[in-house]
């Protein structure tokens, strides 16, 4: 038929046959059926409409009769009418026996069903077509996005994945599988979509901003931060934002880029430039923003974020990004005026109750109406999520630790509370490393340390093979065991990995936390560096001045225990108790305009001790120098004695060789004169005595006996020397090990409050060091439970605007639990 | 503007370095000397060129060396450590010239006067900046920093803690930076605060005029971002981010176009004001950067311009040749 074909001319010589045929029986079906299907492709419903109904009460052939109910369905689909033309569609396909004979009815019923959220009907009535062609591209897509919206990605990604095989063209399976691949496999999400863009590209076809905008924000999640800017920026194409970014949008947008709600800088710039923010670009700029957050250039993400206020007053995440930039240059107040606006817009907007709770809970004024905003969040998520119910388990962890609340019973309650609350987040997320380390901290806090250990090692191994959540506490917290079990060196390894890695080493805490691990590892100059460290950070901060006094105390006080010191020592204890004093009278006559919390008794008692310390390293010094000038002295005698020794022993040797030389000179004489005269008298032939030889002989032996003995007591003299000089050792040692005790006694006796200044201080110095470090360990719960908070609350922002991150408050099951 | 590495000392000192000041060349020494200062409590003299060490280290400067200032004739420094003393000696013998102290109040930051008449002191807990004058080395006046109109009395007393001070080059302005963030600017003729500069709500460690406008004020906070300030109109007109941490040190170029900072991120950046960007990024510190000092050409014939020193935590000194 001449219909079938789709050539314009035949089309209407073939419209003219049917009218024809019309017109000679206006009750034929199949012809109305025809002519209906050509005015509905030409857009006229109402036609097709009356057509059909003729035609359908004019037969009733289950075939044609279907054809009517499907021409109908799909005028009122196309329409928008999608109950009416649901009921069609139904029509049609309940005439119809078999799929094979007519299927069109059944992409249009799969299609409504898909519309109205019905995916099981749905998904049947696509199978249908899927028996008839198998190889149905748009009806294989449509059973894709059923099976992601049913949850069940494996079957859609299967799905999508046979699209591509039988038409590896069509990018829009390319995009569905990137997608669903996003939160799975980074890599092959990647491909998909990259394969997308190619096809488009290779098309000739605009690529959609939105496909961008996911590989940037792959690339975002990846850390491969120029490619994920690449991508925005090819999304976002040109616009106001360009000059934004190079600077070039008018020199006064520095001056103003930093009152972050005065927006009259876009008016001045609207009446010279266009502002213009295609909505399908908004999105897009929000996730540049964040990227530029990311790579600390916040001053333009601001700009953008506000860029995206002025043209979209309602973008709240904007406004929150806002606050948060503003709470991280601690400009607080602008911070919860932020919040404020963007509470405004939506009063149960849960990410900004929260932002306001963890704002409220570092001041002292407002902490207790922060409960209130996380119990709101909580509420406004229908208990969902986790992270409203992880901020009221920390809000009841820090209201256990506050002095108002310190009352046994109100802590014990909260502390349970809030481990009820963190065991219900992990009830629900099994991996929750929030939770988890919470959990751990309130084990820890009742001293279980293995059970506290264990947690906080699984969260430590879960948060290490993360680039997205950041857990700096539980790295904290794991020293902080530790150090409880006495495993300093641990401790020490575990607190400098933690500040470098994610503090940049500024964190004042954690070097206080190093220092006091060095204190009970009695590492005194280590301590006092980490101390220094500290302070050269946070100068204002006199807790740790205090404690590099205590820590000098304490090495001077250690040095001059020490049995045996070299002189550089004791030299070096006067002058750390020299700085000690300083540090502790600066700190006390300090006290008179600052309330640094220092009773000034104990500072007091401190320079006292340290004072009394000094007068006793001073003797020591001038004792030890002594010694030393001494035994310079002695050494200095000693070698000269032994050169003199060694001089006469030379010139002994020296006479002794010429004696002997002279006595074998003599001996040959005599030998000779013994020869000549035995020859004389062998010559004078008569017989005779030889006597005079033996007694040469024995003399000769004598003399040697005279020589040995000579020499031995020689030798014995030097060993007398010898023990004469350990004796003065030993006299020097016994000196000093004698020395500080006698020196102690009569500095006590001396002072009348003597006993106290060495007892006390030592118990002080336990107080002071000790207690001072077990308030900063209970203060330093919470607060790394702020700054858990802190990272939860910049992490959980991610959630909204960069949907596909990872959510770190909801880490996976796989995270921890394996 | 781009910077080159020339040297670096690695081990320069036995611990991380904390400050560094420039000595400009004086009539007896022809070039100018690098002076840094450490946690190692000595301070320690290079030569300009290829950093060889000029003198043995200085010692005594007890707890640690956090601020070092030359005087603009060449020929002293001043050093002050966290014992809370400032040191004065002759940067070729080494002999003490005078030994200040504020006390009760601590110092932290110190700079001479732009003709070297006085030495200005960030007085630490007492709120104030200090003058001496540097004949007698006699105190001339504490400067108290007032608290900031609608400002909350705080309860620790952490608040106003001054960490840093500057002289705007012909010496009629005087700022004062602190751990709260607060900026002070005074008449440094009449001895008479003006006004404070808002934007910073964390530690201003450094800051330093602009050489070629006497006005601008430009600012290393710990926010990580760099301010720039018109200091007579109370203004501010630049701000500049890029560091991923707190911005430790700051100086700029002697033609006042390009800012030099060192951040606790371990990196050096050199930034053009004018474009308000970050143009370039030296990685080479593996530890917080605590000072960046750029030399200052006049009265250095023996000195090129633009030489840039950096020391770091990481016990290194590094030095860089811009053009």
């Amino acid at each position: 038929m001449d219909l079938q074909t789709n050539e314009a001319g035949e089309i209407r010589s073939g419209m003219e046959k049917m009218r024809r045929a019309f017109e000679i029986y206006p009750y034929c079906t199949l012809a109305l059926n025809h002519l209906a299907n050509h005015y509905f492709f030409t857009g006229q419903h109402f036609v097709v409409e009356q057509l059909s109904e003729t035609a359908l009460s004019s037969s009733s052939h289950g075939l044609l009769k279907s054809q009517s109910y499907y021409n109908l369905a799909r005028s009122y689909h196309s329409k928008g009418d999608f109950e009416t033309a649901g009921r069609y569609y139904m029509a049609s396909v309940k005439e119809v026996n078999k799929p094979q004979d007519f299927v069109l009815p059944f992409v249009g019923l799969g299609q409504i069903q898909l519309k109205f959220g019905d995916f099981k009907r749905s998904l049947a009535s696509f199978e249908k077509v899927l028996e008839v062609h198998p190889e149905n591209c748009e009806s294989l897509k449509a059973i894709g996005n059923i099976y992601a919206n049913l949850g069940e990605n494996d079957k859609a990604i299967e799905t999508f994945k046979k699209v591509t095989r039988i038409d590896p063209k069509d990018h829009q399976a390319f995009v569905e599988l990137g997608e669903l691949l996003v939160e799975s496999d980074w890599a092959a999400a990647m491909e998909y979509l990259k394969t997308a863009c190619t096809l488009l590209r290779k098309a000739g076809e605009k690529i959609p901003v939105e496909l961008l905008n996911g590989i940037g924000l792959l690339y975002f999640e990846k850390a491969e931060f120029e490619l994920a800017e690449q991508s925005f920026k090819e999304a976002l194409g040109d616009g106001i934002w360009v000059s934004i970014m190079d600077g070039t949008a008018g020199s006064s947008i520095a001056n103003w880029s930093v009152q972050y709600r005065d927006q009259s800088f876009f008016h001045q710039l609207e009446e010279n430039v266009s502002l213009e923010l295609p909505c399908d670009k908004v999105t897009t700029l929000f996730n540049y923003a964040r990227l530029l957050e990311e790579l600390h250039d916040t001053v333009k993400a601001s700009l953008l974020y506000r860029l995206i206020i002025f043209k979209y007053p309602d973008y709240i995440d904007a406004y929150l990004r806002l606050g948060s930039i503003a709470k991280e240059k601690n400009n607080i107040q602008l911070s919860i005026e932020l919040i404020g606006d963007a509470l405004k817009i939506n009063s149960k907007y849960p990410n900004a109750l929260s932002m306001l709770g963890s704002l409220e809970l570092q001041s002292d004024e407002t902490w207790l109406t922060a409960k209130e905003h996380f119990r709101d969040a909580k509420d406004a998520t229908d208990g969902k999520d986790p992270y409203s119910w992880l901020q009221l388990g920390n809000w009841n962890y820090f209201a256990a630790n506050r002095p108002e609340k310190k009352a046994p019973k109100f802590e014990a309650t909260h502390r349970e509370k809030a481990k009820e609350l963190f065991l219900n987040v992990l009830k629900q997320n099994h991996g929750n490393m929030f939770a988890a380390n919470g959990l751990g901290i309130l084990h820890a806090e009742k001293a279980q340390w293995d059970i506290a250990k264990e947690l906080f090692t699984q969260v430590h191994e879960a948060a290490s093979g993360s680039i997205f959540v950041q857990v700096p506490d539980v790295w904290i917290n794991l020293a902080h065991i530790y150090f409880a079990q006495g495993l300093f060196q641990q401790a020490v390894k575990m607190y400098q990995n933690c500040a470098r890695k994610f503090f940049y080493n500024t964190d004042a805490t954690t070097l206080l936390y190093l220092s006091r691990t060095h204190y009970e590892a009695e590492q005194w100059q280590d301590c006092r560096k980490s101390l220094l460290r500290a302070i050269h950070l946070a100068p204002s901060n006199y807790l740790l001045r205090f404690n590099v006094g205590v820590s000098m105390q304490k090495f001077s006080a250690s040095t001059l225990q020490k049995t045996k010191r070299t002189v550089d020592e004791v030299r070096a204890t006067v002058s750390e108790l020299q700085n000690a004093i300083r540090v502790f009278s600066l700190l006390s006559v300090a006290s008179t305009y600052h309330s640094h919390g220092f009773d000034e008794r104990k500072i007091e008692t401190h320079v006292e001790y340290c004072r009394h310390l000094l007068d006793a390293a001073k003797v020591h010094r001038d004792a030890a120098e002594q010694a030393e000038k001494q035994t310079k002295q002695k050494l200095e005698v000693t070698r000269q004695i032994a050169l003199a020794d060694e001089a006469r022993r030379r010139a002994e040797e020296q006479r002794k060789f010429q004696l002997e030389r002279r006595k074998q000179e003599d001996e040959l004489k005599q030998v000779m004169q013994q020869e000549q005269h035995f020859e004389r008298v062998k010559e004078q032939w008569k017989t005779s005595n030889n006597t005079p030889g033996k007694r040469k002989d024995r003399s000769r032996h004598e003399d040697e006996d005279g020589d040995s003995g000579k020499k031995r007591r020689k030798g014995g003299k030097r060993r007398k020397d010898q023990k004469t000089k350990m004796q003065y050792e030993d006299d020097e040692e016994d000196q000093y090990r004698n020395e500080p005790e006698e020196d102690d006694y009569a500095n006590m006796s001396r002072d009348p409050g003597g006993d106290r200044p060495e007892k006390a201080p030592d118990h002080l110095l336990a107080a002071a060091g000790l207690e001072d470090s077990d308030a900063e360990d209970e203060t330093g719960h919470p607060q790394s439970v702020i700054e858990r908070k802190r990272r939860a609350w910049s992490e959980s922002d991610d959630e909204e605007p960069v949907q596909r991150s990872v959510q770190p408050t909801s880490p996976g099951p796989n995270d921890l639990s394996e | 503007m781009k910077l080159a590495g020339l040297k670096s000392v690695d081990g320069a000192h036995e611990d991380s370095i904390w400050a560094a000041a420039w000595v400009p060349a004086a009539d007896h020494r022809p070039t100018a000397l690098l002076l840094t200062g450490s946690i190692d409590e000595t301070v320690r003299a290079w030569q300009p060129d290829d950093l060889a060490a000029a003198s043995p280290p200085a010692g005594g400067h007890a707890l640690g060396v956090i601020s070092l200032a030359a005087h603009p004739a060449g020929v002293i420094a001043a050093a002050v450590s966290i014992d809370s003393h400032v040191r004065v000696f002759d940067v070729d013998s080494g002999a003490s010239v005078a030994t200040l102290d504020a006390a009760p109040s601590e110092v932290w930051g110190v700079q001479f006067h732009p003709k070297g008449v006085a030495l200005a002191a960030a007085g630490g807990g007492s709120g104030s900046v200090k003058l001496w004058d540097t004949e007698k080395w006699q105190p001339i006046a504490s400067l108290p920093v007032p608290r900031p109109e609608g400002a909350r009395a705080d309860k620790t007393g952490s608040g106003k803690f001054v960490l840093s001070v500057a002289w705007s080059p012909d010496g009629k302005l005087l700022a004062c930076g602190s751990m709260d963030g607060t900026i002070a600017v005074y008449d440094a003729v009449r001895m008479k605060f003006l006004h404070h500069l808002e934007g910073h709500h964390m530690p201003v460690r450094s800051m330093v005029f602009s050489p070629v406008d006497p006005h601008v004020l430009l600012t290393g906070c710990d926010d990580s971002h760099i301010h720039i300030y018109d200091a007579k109109e109370k203004g501010l007109i630049g701000a500049m981010s890029g560091h991923a941490s707190w911005v430790l040190s700051i100086d700029v170029s002697p033609d006042g176009m390009t800012v030099a900072t060192g951040s606790s991120d371990r990196t050096v950046r050199l930034w053009d004001i004018n474009a308000r960007a970050s143009v370039q990024t030296m990685s080479n510190h593996s530890d917080q950067v605590w000072a960046v000092v750029a030399s200052r050409p006049p009265g250095g014939e023996g000195v090129r311009a633009g030489r840039l020193a950096s020391a770091s935590d990481d016990k290194s000194i590094s030095l860089y040749d811009y053009s």
